[in-house]
């Protein structure tokens, strides 16, 4: 599959996005085969996806700075947290990596809508704000352009 | 007096650049009060400094050429302008000497121009003189930054100076533009000339006016907001004179100096607004570019919306993506390295020389043997990617990567077996 965008930098963000992601797609599997319950699988790729996502990209931008926030405050609260009893529980805290998608519903108006959904959004200007969206958009696109190759490739072989 | 000097020589730059082309023609009088409103034209003048006129000598063909294009005010700025002019052409531009002080009111004898003169009176004459005393200065000063950079603070210290005079001026010079630094005057130039040097001079100004003009700013804001007016006027003018057509974004990414457009208001809220707004529409222009199908888009409230669609759908793209992956049971362990390279190839297929691999990679398929020309070349341009992921990749990953940088007979059984499958 051909990418669109060829631009140095949108390849740098891909190859190091595919690096974590498949690293952590290695360990996932080496712990939690396929059989095991789709949902905690599901859940666990989608995080590790984000994060590998907001690694890639670095401290740099206020939205990957706000998910690995997110994702060690949420290790974090793994470790405290008995995981037996709440493992549910925190499938469904850690398996939503888009708490900001919740704000959307308190939020008015499509900017708070748009802050919502980019992680990091709330606290930031307008003006800040879309070029954080411009660069998360620009990752997303990567992020799932990297996913549907490893896919392919799982489901072709 | 320094500011003076200064605005002075901000003036004879611009002035410079853009009368550089003005053909020097004999001015006939000098009036004090000529010079002073050409100076506080001179900056909308400055500009409209035509080809074809010599910036030297005491000759005023900007004004005659102003003058010829019909108008009046512009012959006085840039009789202002040669003023600068002169000076300036002379150091900076082409260290011809120019009577510096003597030819400062430099008027064509242009029935035009004295027409002009009349009117001019009504600016005080002290203040021009230490403008003309400034002209000397201006020779001195080699720097086109500087020039550039006090550009609008002299025209604002002059103005003080003159402010009284002001109205007087802006009352008498109805049909000039002339007092616009000093007012709120945004008469579009109908002479446009737009001199390459003013507009190259110009373009200096905002990465060199951040750091000095917030200073100099800063020191007449006590003034009034008038200063800041002035300011954005001084700079609106000159820019005007370029071209009125011009809506060039200031580019002060750190300070609020903002060239008021025409016919915009200029006090400091609504160029912080203006300056906003821009920055705003140039986010939103790239998000455009960006989300496809966007491009007939117009209008922030849609363009939000489709942006936020568009994310949505990414995100959602995501989730449906990793838990088809969830679903998904991989083979083997190698298997991701090799996913992992393959997803190189395919992501980078259009970028081998940024990943020796891929070409690397590629040619093996073909041919059992590694051929060593072809890898031999590759490792060139790997070694930079090399470096980066080696600490990221485990000794598997990196066996097989290597397998493109160093064609080992042992390995190559595995290569072209494992490559095979980048062919799917």
């Amino acid at each position: 599959m051909k990418n669109p965008t060829t631009n140095p930098s949108s390849s740098m963000i891909r190859t190091r996005f595919a690096v974590r992601f498949l690293h952590a797609m290695k360990k996932l599997n080496k712990k939690t085969p396929a059989p095991s319950p789709y949902r905690r699988r599901f859940h666990t790729i989608r995080a590790a996806a984000c994060a590998s996502m907001a690694c890639a990209v670095g401290p740099r931008k206020a939205w990957s700075r706000a998910i690995l926030k997110k994702i060690r405050a949420r290790t974090l609260h793994h470790y405290l947290i008995n995981k037996s009893r709440n493992q549910q529980m925190m499938m469904i805290k850690r398996g939503n990596p888009r708490d900001e998608e919740l704000a959307v519903g308190f939020g008015y108006g499509e900017e708070d809508d748009l802050r919502g959904l980019v992680p990091g959004g709330e606290g930031m200007g307008f003006c800040r704000l879309l070029s954080e969206t411009a660069h998360y958009i620009k990752c997303l696109r990567a992020q799932v352009q990297v996913m549907t190759n490893v896919l392919d490739h799982y489901s072709s072989t | 007096m320094g500011s003076e000097e200064n605005g002075e020589r901000v003036f004879q730059q611009r002035g410079g650049g853009s009368i550089l082309n003005c053909p020097s023609s004999g001015m006939g009088t000098n009036s004090t009060s000529d010079k002073v409103s050409g100076m506080a034209m001179c900056s909308q003048s400055m500009f409209r400094s035509t080809n074809g006129l010599d910036p030297y000598g005491s000759n005023w063909d900007p004004i005659v050429s102003l003058s010829q294009s019909g108008s009046f005010g512009n012959s006085t700025m840039v009789t202002q302008n040669h003023e600068f002019a002169n000076s300036h052409c002379s150091v900076v531009l082409e260290n011809q000497t120019m009577g510096s002080s003597s030819h400062l009111v430099h008027f064509p004898s242009d029935s035009g121009l004295v027409d002009m003169m009349p009117k001019i009176p009504s600016f005080g004459s002290g203040s021009l003189s230490e403008m003309v005393s400034s002209f000397g200065q201006i020779a001195e000063s080699g720097s086109l930054s500087n020039f550039v950079l006090k550009n609008g603070v002299g025209l604002q210290r002059a103005s003080t100076n003159i402010a009284d005079s002001q109205d007087k001026f802006q009352n008498s010079e109805d049909g000039i533009l002339g007092p616009s630094p000093y007012g709120k005057r945004k008469r579009k130039e109908p002479i446009g000339a737009s001199p390459q040097n003013a507009e190259e001079e110009q373009e200096k100004d905002p990465s060199e006016d951040t750091s000095e003009f917030p200073k100099e700013d800063d020191e007449k804001k006590q003034k009034s907001e008038q200063n800041i007016a002035l300011n954005s006027r001084s700079r609106q003018a000159v820019k005007q004179a370029k071209d009125n057509s011009i809506g060039a974004e200031p580019s002060k990414e750190n300070y609020i100096h903002v060239r008021a457009k025409r016919g915009q208001a200029t006090n400091s809220h609504s160029l912080a607004e203006r300056v906003r707004r821009e920055r705003i529409s140039e986010r939103m222009r790239l998000l455009q570019e960006l989300v496809p199908g966007c491009n007939k888009i117009t209008g922030k409230a849609m363009m939000l919306d489709e942006i936020i669609n568009y994310v949505q759908s990414l995100q959602q793209q995501v989730e449906f993506l990793s838990m088809k992956l969830a679903t998904v049971n991989p083979e083997l362990n190698v298997d991701i390295d090799r996913i992992l390279s393959k997803d190189i190839l395919q992501l980078r297929g259009s970028n081998a020389s940024g990943l020796g691999i891929a070409p690397g990679l590629s040619l093996s398929h073909p041919l059992p043997a590694y051929p060593q020309g072809t890898f031999n070349g590759a490792p060139g341009a790997a070694p930079p990617f090399h470096p980066l992921p080696q600490h990221l990749w485990n000794n598997e990953l990196q066996g097989i990567l290597q397998m493109g940088f160093d064609p080992d007979p042992s390995i190559s059984s595995l290569g072209p077996n494992g490559l095979s499958k980048m062919e799917l």
